[in-house]
């Protein structure tokens, strides 16, 4: 499968899971990978340069009609949501927050999910909350692939357990095999 | 849900420009198609047909259409470090420093997040009566919303916490009132604003203005229109006039960012280049 993107939604308890994926990853990585992760609305500067330290790919925080490129990360801004745009653009937005959200997995993974279709491969991480689940039910009635942490490995459950209710996803792995199936990429 | 197909969106689109003279083919897919369906839950509105159907028939419903389409300002006092920065840094000496009256121009305001942030800030300052404020809407039931001052809980206790971090020399409570459901901001900081309602070109926007607070309003567009919008804002303002766009929106792509010098761009601060 031709893939277009990766996109990557956490919260509690995804931060080590995301560094590890990011610096697991080869610096030809062929694609773009988009990440949102809830964080501290008011604190805008530090998460960005926490996540490149060990990153083997660019970490960036994308401006608004920003551009999508392979062997990138774009970590959702604090505050904004982020969606993606059928011309392979982020569009931000400060619409309300969804399930208390902004950035809203849900809406970064509908409106990946809507750009990208068949061609999108939609990860969800430990977290607190359901935000994701029913992103990537979209990610999977689109027809893209679908991965959930397993939930027996993840710091706080309710993001994976949510997730594997609402849709029969295509994996449930472990760190470890994720990365391994990025890397196959 | 009824979620929108591009057939639909260009139907609305085409119904809007044919009826109204509103085109809103540049604005931004996403949010948009967003926006229309969730205009469409909120209203019971069965699909799309439905909606083009009401549109057409009901001008009441189309000022409300244009309401919905404008995304409110999220809180008030969002991003603290900019408001700290209009106090300490900026604005007390550009408004003794102004000859007339400081004009600042707020387009596009739909809750007035920004406008009762500002006008809290002017009080504070003591400067109030140093400026006039023209704050426009596209639709009159923002106009409305503004002057009700009625705002969510929920917005109120984020601006709270917004509030303190901006450290301002009141206490926030003593800026709205409470009943069980809503807060209610105290509209008596805002009775000297004047309001017009305005077209979503902006071409009908104000003169000689020294500065515009225009956050998180180009996010809803295309580049092509981005630009378009620029260069109003841009003949507004008078030479050295300031202009502040939201934290994450950059116009460094664009063309018109050569008529620009940027003053902030942590804060989004943008002056208009003297003798153009």
């Amino acid at each position: 499968m031709d893939y277009k993107a990766v996109i990557i939604g956490g919260s509690a308890g995804s931060f080590q899971v995301v560094t590890r994926i990011l610096n697991s990853m080869p610096k030809n990585f062929p694609i773009p990978v988009l990440l949102c992760l809830h964080r501290l609305k008011h604190v805008r500067s530090g998460f960005v340069e926490a996540l490149s330290l060990k990153s083997s790919i660019p970490v960036e925080e994308p401006y608004d009609k920003d551009q999508l490129k392979p062997s990138h990360a774009y970590l959702a801004p604090a505050n904004y949501h982020m969606y993606i745009e059928l011309a392979n653009r982020i569009a931000l937005s400060t619409e309300d927050p969804v399930n208390h959200s902004r950035p809203s997995i849900d809406l970064s993974f509908i409106t990946a999910a809507n750009a990208y279709r068949q061609k999108l491969i939609g990860i969800i991480l430990s977290g607190a909350n359901k935000d994701g689940a029913y992103g990537l039910k979209k990610v999977h009635d689109n027809g893209g692939t679908t991965i959930v942490q397993d939930p027996n490995e993840c710091e706080v459950r309710t993001m994976t357990q949510s997730a594997l209710q609402l849709t029969k996803v295509d994996h449930v792995y472990s760190t470890d095999q994720i990365i391994k199936y990025l890397l196959k990429l | 849900m009824t979620e929108l197909g591009i057939v639909d969106i260009r139907e609305i689109y085409k119904t809007v420009k044919e009826i109204y003279n509103y085109d809103f083919s540049q604005y931004a897919m996403t949010s948009f198609k967003q926006r229309l369906e969730r205009l469409i839950i909120k209203n019971n509105i069965s699909n799309a047909e439905n909606l083009v159907n009401k549109l057409k028939n009901n001008p009441e419903f189309f000022d409300l259409f244009l309401y919905e389409i404008s995304v409110p300002s999220t809180e008030m006092f969002r991003d603290p470090s900019l408001w700290r920065w209009l106090r300490e840094e900026y604005l007390p000496d550009a408004i003794d420093k102004s000859i007339s009256k400081y004009k600042i121009f707020l387009p596009n305001c739909v809750s007035g997040g920004e406008l009762y942030s500002l006008t809290i800030l002017l009080k504070e300052l003591e400067l109030s009566d140093n400026v006039n404020i023209l704050a426009t809407t596209v639709s009159n039931k923002s106009i409305e919303y503004i002057k009700e001052g009625r705002y969510d809980l929920k917005k109120i206790e984020v601006s709270s916490e917004n509030y303190k971090r901006f450290q301002g020399n009141s206490d926030f409570t003593d800026y709205y009132t409470l009943d069980r459901y809503y807060a209610f901001r105290d509209t008596g900081i805002i009775k000297d604003v004047e309001f017009k309602k305005q077209n979503i070109n902006f071409d009908d926007s104000p003169q000689n203005v020294k500065l515009i607070l225009f956050r998180n309003n180009l996010i809803y567009f295309n580049p092509s229109l981005q630009e378009k919008i620029l260069q109003h804002m841009y003949n507004c303002l008078s030479a050295g006039g300031y202009l502040i766009l939201g934290i994450r929106e950059r116009i460094r792509n664009l063309n018109i960012i050569k008529d620009f010098e940027i003053i902030n761009e942590a804060e989004g601060v943008y002056k208009k280049r003297i003798g153009q």
